[in-house]
């Protein structure tokens, strides 16, 4: 019965069609590009209204602009609105400043992803579908070029980009910027702890191999052991006397005083929604996401839930 | 847990059920064959269905207790009031005092102050620190209980390990066995220790444990430790190296605070001597024997929750096990049918036929059977059980016979004794660990039959000094007489 379940592939091209696409517009800003894009979706693919379709983009849009590759935006917006998720593409000739409190982000090839409300997960699979064009630096610019909708359609279609059969873990995660190298100290992490604002942080050896995770947690458990916990009246320890005691050592305390082995790892090729589960089971706040056994990104609870429930 | 799964659960329950009922419908038979009326027939076969079940559905075991006690009842083997004379309240007065004052004790940094004055022993080896958790663990439990004691070490072992980034398992394992050796050497070291103290007629004091117990359990802790730190060599090895290490670079194995431990220091020793004492007090007081030591605690438990009366209902709710304690209420009660019924009576004629009437030789066999039995079973179910035929038999070696051996008899399989529970579970919680049945067996057995040779040998040394049953019964008349003579007004009390 196994072959009843197989899904076959989904061609990104094949979410959208010649007609939803915006050839070399005239506008020259993002929210007029947006609307006569989101206008043109309405008449030919039946979006709903267009004013509540346009807020939606915009507020996300306003939040974070979604500049996925060299001159490639890639907007989206869930709505109640539709059953199926509708792509449409514009493009802009030569251009034009996407988002002008940010340098450097000449747009001309924008990808607007409506995905339906209950569908998590979908915008997602989408970008990830076309992550490997938008990847090519003269991407933007080629598409560009094109002067018709239907070779732009084709240009989608000709290279291939299908969607994933599920979101894996690799497509949600973020890269590791802050990590711990095995030689490193204490005072290394607790540093960290405090610049970076992280509970834990990865430790790696030289080869890139995750050995293990420091965490404030672990750190609090060092200077609080549970024989210190079993009393009640902690009024004798008035000068943090168990925390001075990690001072006057840190910088000749190694790792492994704090580092555990006690982490949520998943492979990259795993379902993304393993990562909710081995953050679950361990019950903390983020998943090492790894290739064989090296650390490739991480995924964070806030991040998981934001890309889920909201992208 | 997947489809499969719950079928599997579900085919294992039901063979386990019928394990059960074939087990407890043989025992019935098998009394009916012996000549045991229908009332005694119907207890052991119910008796066997509750300790079965005990074994086979450990999570559920109160409320198959409870279950239990409802059948017996309806059954006419227990009537009421003998089920609430025997549900052995008094013992579990003695450990719901002795629980609450554990809890204040932990809350005013005793044991905190424990842990941290053993971490800090300069010098301190691998073998130093084996040591150290066999006598801490064995004399906890002498002061405390076992389970209170192995919760300690086994917290103070989880410290060191965790530093030295050494496997736990080794040093758990020490810890528990000599815990459970610690445990036979008071009345305090084992709910087993209360109730052969309780039931044995005439009953036994605190100090009669300390002068015929505590002497064999010193030789068995001894002699166990130097076996111990043979099987775990390699560990103690390792763990020597890497505290030479640390103590190379400066750094210690834990955090040091200021422990205000003098009160409840004052607390514990005020608290030992009273129940040391209770024999005298009662004299004095003129009192029934062992009521001092059973109401000690609870005074004691009493003044404490006065003085930390802001906490006073945590210690009843959250100190206090319900759960065990009511398990051993119901469990008493239905050990009581036995006697009351007159089994045990029986089981220990069958006893002196097989055996003879000669301690020498009871000695070992009692002891044989009690450690077989606790190994298996839950020894405080053992010892409810087998308590009415060692009092039936008359011979004090038999009462320390039976209390050596349900102890250590613990010590042989992981499901042994309490305190090995306890500890397996704080090691699976903490570093997801398991040990195998057969990894403990290799080692338990070897250190089970080890220490239950050496009390055979210490309880054959020193019979000839124990008094007889007559001579106890006549110390006690004795002691009551002086007793009326000292306080003349309870002679009327006396003759009603």
């Amino acid at each position: 019965m196994a072959g009843n379940n197989k899904v076959h592939p989904v061609q990104f091209a094949s979410l959208f069609k010649p007609a939803y696409v915006v050839c070399h517009t005239q506008k020259t800003d993002r929210d007029s590009v947006l609307r006569e894009l989101l206008t043109q979706l309405a008449y030919q693919a039946g979006i709903g209204n267009v004013d509540e379709a346009f807020k939606e983009v915009q507020h996300r849009e306003n939040e974070i602009p979604t500049i996925v590759g060299p001159g490639i935006a890639m907007p989206h917006a869930r709505l109640d609105s539709i059953d199926k998720i509708i792509v449409g593409v514009a493009t802009v000739k030569d251009g034009f400043v996407y988002a002008p409190e940010r340098s450097n982000n000449t747009v001309k090839l924008i990808i607007l992803t409506l995905a339906p409300k209950i569908a998590p997960g979908l915008y997602l699979q989408a970008i990830s579908s076309v992550a490997k064009i938008c990847q090519a630096p003269a991407t933007a610019d080629t598409v560009a070029k094109l002067d018709t909708p239907e070779k732009i359609w084709s240009f989608f279609q000709t290279n291939g980009a299908t969607l994933p059969e599920f979101l894996r873990a690799c497509d949600i995660m973020e890269p590791v910027t802050v990590k711990l190298q095995e030689h490193d100290t204490m005072e290394r992490a607790i540093d960290l702890f405090i610049r970076h604002l992280v509970s834990e942080v990865p430790v790696i050896d030289k080869d890139g191999e995750l050995i293990g995770v420091v965490s404030t947690h672990e750190l609090l458990r060092v200077c609080l052991p549970d024989y210190v916990l079993w009393m009640d009246d902690l009024t004798p320890i008035i000068n943090f006397e168990p925390f001075a005691q990690i001072l006057r050592k840190e910088s000749q305390t190694w790792l492994a005083e704090i580092m555990t082995s006690d982490y949520a790892t998943v492979d990259e090729n795993a379902p993304a929604v393993q990562v909710a589960k081995e953050i679950s089971r361990q019950q903390t706040d983020i998943a090492y996401v790894m290739r064989g056994k090296k650390l490739i990104g991480i995924v964070s609870l806030a991040t998981f839930l934001s890309k889920v429930l909201r992208e | 847990m997947t489809e499969q799964e719950i079928k599997k659960q579900k085919i294992k329950n039901t063979l386990y059920l019928c394990i059960m009922l074939a087990v407890s419908g043989a025992v019935g038979l098998l009394a009916h064959s012996l000549d045991f009326n229908r009332q005694q027939a119907m207890s052991c076969s119910i008796f066997i269905m509750i300790i079965m079940a005990t074994l086979l559905f450990w999570q559920f075991r109160l409320a198959i207790a409870f279950v239990g006690i409802g059948v017996l009842m309806g059954t006419n083997v227990l009537t009421l009031p003998t089920f609430i004379r025997e549900c052995k309240i008094d013992v579990i007065l003695f450990l719901v005092g002795m629980m609450v004052t554990v809890g204040v004790l932990k809350e005013l940094g005793l044991f905190t102050w424990i842990i941290q004055s053993v971490i800090t022993i300069p010098h301190i080896t691998g073998k130093t620190f084996v040591i150290i958790i066999a006598v801490l663990g064995a004399f906890m439990a002498c002061a405390v209980d076992e389970v209170t004691s192995i919760v300690f070490i086994a917290t103070l072992i989880f410290q060191v390990c965790d530093t030295l980034k050494i496997k736990p398992t080794p040093f758990v394992i020490i810890g528990v066995l000599a815990t459970n050796i610690g445990s036979t050497g008071t009345m305090l070291g084992n709910p087993v220790g209360i109730l052969i103290g309780q039931k044995a007629n005439p009953p036994l004091s605190f100090v009669d444990f300390i002068t015929w117990s505590f002497p064999i359990m010193l030789v068995t802790l001894t002699v166990s430790i130097i076996l111990l730190m043979m099987i775990y060599r390699k560990d103690i090895k390792l763990m020597t190296e890497r505290l030479n290490d640390r103590r190379q670079l400066g750094l210690g194995l834990g955090p040091l605070v200021k422990v205000p431990y003098k009160s409840g220091l004052a607390v514990l020793v005020g608290m030992i001597t009273f129940i040391a004492l209770h024999h005298h007090i009662e004299i004095k007081l003129g009192l029934a024997p062992n009521t001092v030591l059973i109401v000690a605690p609870l005074v004691i438990a009493g003044l404490l929750m006065l003085w930390r009366h802001e906490r006073a209902r945590h210690y009843i709710e959250a100190d206090v096990e319900w759960w065990t304690l009511l398990f051993f209420m119901m469990l008493f009660a239905v050990a009581g049918t036995l006697e009351e019924t007159h089994v045990s009576s029986k089981i220990a004629g069958y006893f002196q036929q097989a055996f003879g009437d000669k301690p020498a030789l009871l000695t070992p066999v009692i002891i044989g059977v009690a450690a077989i039995g606790s190994a298996f079973v839950d020894n405080i179910v053992f010892v409810a059980a087998f308590m009415p035929i060692v009092n039936d038999l008359g011979h004090t070696p038999l009462l320390w016979a039976l209390l050596q051996g349900a102890c250590l008899g613990g010590n042989i399989t992981m499901i042994g004794s309490t305190a090995n529970i306890v500890a397996l579970g704080m090691l699976e919680k903490r570093y997801k660990a398991h040990i195998y049945f057969f990894e403990w067996l290799k080692v338990g057995a070897v250190i089970g039959i080890t220490s239950c040779i050496i009390a055979w040998g210490g309880i054959a040394l020193l019979s000839p000094y124990m008094p007889t049953k007559q001579q106890r019964e006549e110390m006690r008349q004795t002691l009551e007489k002086k007793t009326l003579e000292l306080h003349p007004s309870l002679i009327g009390d006396s003759n009603n």
